[in-house]
């Protein structure tokens, strides 16, 4: 066993007896005494943490969390609750808690750069943590708590830099960007030293299994064996799991996931519904003619185009002829061409879109605020447009939009506008509690990213039931979609647990 | 530590520091630092050398602490100090620092003993801290007598009741050291080791097998393969820090006491 011992005090005491040096006070003495006995960690279990912040009063699934996460699995942890529990809460206890341990000297936060500031707010006024968001000209030796972006993490020089410090702990946020581990920020994690390690993120299988595999050897490699032996034992085929409990149980082991029925909060409903819509003839007959295309020229052969044409033609007119317009060059042959025209001619000719009506309708029934998700630029330009016809005010909201115009529009939208509308990339970092009604005006492929869409208003602090509208033409590859999500969410539920409602409050078997 | 606690330490800590307290309410104090306290405490340094190398009159901080913001009558301006706060815990390091040594001479007033004597003791306040991943401290307070070379355990709490000055009094023979006090020190030493070497240390155990059982997962994860990857080693690394044990053994306080 290693001893160590300092002779600081026993200097100090010979020049106090030699008449170098005063001797101290008798009252500061006893006081310093006193305070070393208040201050002393009696018991290796148990959280220190709370009573060092009493201007915080965390949850009970919090403490709760924190306790497991150091107790039972030993500081290195996969925290998995649903959006909006307070992961950043507990990330802080646990982090308070080594701290004042003594066990961590050095963290490093990797989050994404949206959420750094709010990062380092919570963990230097709720945790009295001393944290700094990285500079460049910042040299990482003198400061001990830093956040940065994993952008930045993973380039040079900065990657350099943090090899070269000894960091005690690692918290990454938003973990599920790694969970493909063929990425230059899955390499750069895996060869960072994690000591004690936290990965944060509500979605820990967002398609298929693997990516909790990737995820959990990440934390700790071999806790689910090797890929080959992972592969052989938990993926026949994708997605039949044949050993569901006994996957289940070791992700237990390093995985904690609140539920928002489990934190013994009172939560306001969730009312899912899918809102089925029928093209009108016009539009079946240019969405048709898209089908069509793959026989009639080489350049719509991909898979891909052909999905991004037929995903669009259900979103918007415009969203459509842009990729069309430019797929249309490409083409050679003069009959090609014609065909492209001839749709083109079509489509611009459609006076309704059913959707963007259906949209409408449900807006103007709730007469309430509303966001709306888009995954298009050019369909949220639309249905700006085509809302302001009817006399409804919007506001546009895009993830590249940074932090002051975020906070702009969320202001523009409690204060004024009726509706937000927003692409993909706003689904992240907004909190909206003050609004209660989304509508999914196009799906995305992945369950999670819904979740993440639902979890900007329904989390903690949200006084309403929220109702959520999936919005999915008939007959179309929206139903494809509507199929494949639910596959998804089933893999998740057997592996990870149940989920809050995404689709539909009625689950389809399959 | 209570906010009413949390004040009277802060009474307490300034007045022994001769720091002026201008107003003391319940619920806030101000004090007027002195220079060596605003050195300490208020982390400017460039001040200071510029004030010395220019010879300006020196201007210490004048601070106000609220101890109980929920009970404030009027609007204050102020520091919130609380525990946890880390002005308090900068406080608390102060405290450490300015109290670790002292010679105290029990206060004798029995005028009718002849020649009172005081035999002089060693006192010396250690902190043991036990470190895997998980932490616990334990304090132990010794004294030995620097006569008989007699070790007694509690010794800071066997002194709450006696009456100390800082400065010998003329009619009190002060029996001389036979056992020097770094010896003396020595020795406490040592019991200290031989209190931790008979101590349980089971967690030090199941520390080790916790250890042992995260390294055979990571081998689960290699197995079959010979030439291992960097980060390999660097996951060994990060278990042998996470998990191995080690006991750090701390002298907080401790001084010279001469006791009848």
């Amino acid at each position: 066993m290693i001893i160590e011992r300092s002779s600081e005090w026993k200097e100090g005491f010979i020049k106090r007896l030699e008449n170098l040096e005063p001797w101290s006070n008798w009252s500061l003495y006893n006081m310093s005494y006193e305070v070393e006995k208040n201050n002393l960690i009696t018991e290796f279990r148990g959280l220190q943490s709370p009573k060092y912040l009493p201007a915080l009063t965390p949850l009970s699934h919090q403490l709760e969390v924190a306790e497991t996460v150091i107790e039972r699995m030993n500081g290195k942890a996969i925290l998995a609750d649903e959006v909006g529990l307070g992961k950043t809460i507990e990330a802080g206890l646990i982090l308070k808690e080594y701290l004042i341990r003594g066990l961590v000297k050095k963290a490093l936060i990797l989050a994404p750069a949206s959420l750094i500031n709010q990062w380092i707010e919570e963990l230097n006024y709720k945790f009295y943590i001393p944290a700094i968001a990285y500079k460049k000209s910042y040299s990482l030796d003198h400061y001990d708590v830093v956040v940065m972006s994993m952008d930045t993490a993973k380039k040079s020089p900065h990657r350099e830099l943090i090899y070269a410090q000894d960091y005690d702990m690692i918290i990454i946020d938003e973990a599920h960007k790694l969970k493909n581990h063929k990425t230059k920020i899955y390499e750069f994690v895996q060869s960072l030293k994690k000591k004690f390690c936290l990965l944060l993120t509500a979605t820990p299988i967002q398609n298929d299994v693997f990516e909790l595999f990737y995820l959990i050897s990440l934390l700790k490699p071999g806790h689910l064996g090797n890929f080959e032996t992972f592969q052989t034992s938990f993926s026949a085929s994708k997605h039949s799991l044949e050993h569901d409990e006994y996957l289940r149980e070791l992700v237990n082991q390093v995985m904690v996931r609140n539920r928002r029925q489990d934190t013994g909060i009172e939560w306001t409903n969730r009312k899912v519904q899918i809102v089925p819509i029928h093209f009108t003839p016009e539009e079946k007959e240019v969405y048709d003619m898209i089908l069509e295309l793959k026989n009639v020229s080489p350049v719509f052969s991909g898979a891909f185009s052909m999905i991004t044409l037929q995903k669009e033609m259900c979103s918007s007119k415009e969203a459509t002829y842009l990729t069309l317009n430019k797929m249309r060059q490409n083409c050679v042959e003069a009959d090609e061409a014609e065909f492209v025209e001839q749709i083109i001619q079509k489509l611009m000719a459609l006076e309704t879109n059913s959707k963007a009506e259906k949209a409408y309708e449900i807006v103007s029934e709730a007469n309430d605020k509303v966001i709306i998700f888009t995954e298009y630029r050019a369909s949220q330009a639309y249905l700006q447009w085509y809302l302001n016809s009817k006399g409804i005010t919007s506001v546009l909201f895009n993830g590249q939009f940074n932090k002051n115009k975020r906070e702009w529009m969320k202001r523009l939208f409690k204060e004024q506008a009726q509706v937000l509308i927003a692409t993909e990339s706003g689904g992240e970092g907004i909190n909206l509690q003050f609004c209660h009604h989304v509508i999914n005006y196009d799906l995305p492929w992945n369950p999670m990213k819904l979740e993440q869409r639902i979890g900007r208003v329904h989390r903690l602090g949200q006084e309403h039931d929220v109702h959520i509208y999936n919005l999915a033409i008939h007959d179309t590859i929206e139903e494809d979609i509507l199929h494949l999500l639910n596959m998804k969410i089933d893999v998740f539920e057997k592996v990870v647990g149940e989920l809050d409602d995404i689709l539909s409050a009625f689950k389809k078997s399959i | 530590m209570y906010p009413q606690q949390v004040h009277s330490y802060l009474q307490t800590f300034f007045r022994e520091n001769n720091c002026q307290i201008l107003s003391d309410n319940n619920h806030y104090i101000t004090v007027q630092l002195t220079i060596d306290m605003d050195k300490k405490i208020m982390n400017r340094p460039y001040y200071w050398k510029y004030l010395e190398s220019t010879n300006g009159v020196p201007c210490p901080a004048q601070l106000t602490f609220i101890t109980n913001q929920n009970k404030l009558e009027k609007d204050i301006k102020g520091e919130v100090v609380h525990f946890g706060s880390p002005r308090l815990n900068q406080l608390f390091q102060a405290t450490k620092e300015l109290g670790a040594f002292v010679q105290m001479y029990e206060k004798v007033v029995d005028k009718f003993e002849s020649r009172p004597f005081l035999t002089p003791w060693l006192g010396v306040n250690y902190k043991v801290s036990y470190y895997s991943d998980q932490t616990k401290e334990i304090l132990h307070s010794f004294g030995i007598n620097l006569m008989t070379g007699n070790v007694v355990e509690d010794f800071q709490e066997s002194l709450r009741e006696v009456d100390f000055g800082s400065v010998m009094s003329e009619n009190v023979f002060h029996l001389p050291y036979i056992i020097k006090p770094i010896r003396a020190l020595e020795r406490l030493d040592s019991v200290i080791e031989n209190i931790i070497q008979h101590d349980d240390h089971t967690w030090a155990e199941e520390a080790n097998r916790r250890w042992q059982r995260d390294l055979e997962v990571l081998e689960h994860f290699y197995v079959g393969i010979e030439n291992r990857p960097e980060c390999y080693e660097m996951e060994k690394k990060a278990l042998k820090e996470q998990y191995e044990s080690r006991i750090k053994i701390e002298i907080i306080s401790g001084g010279i006491f001469y006791l009848k």
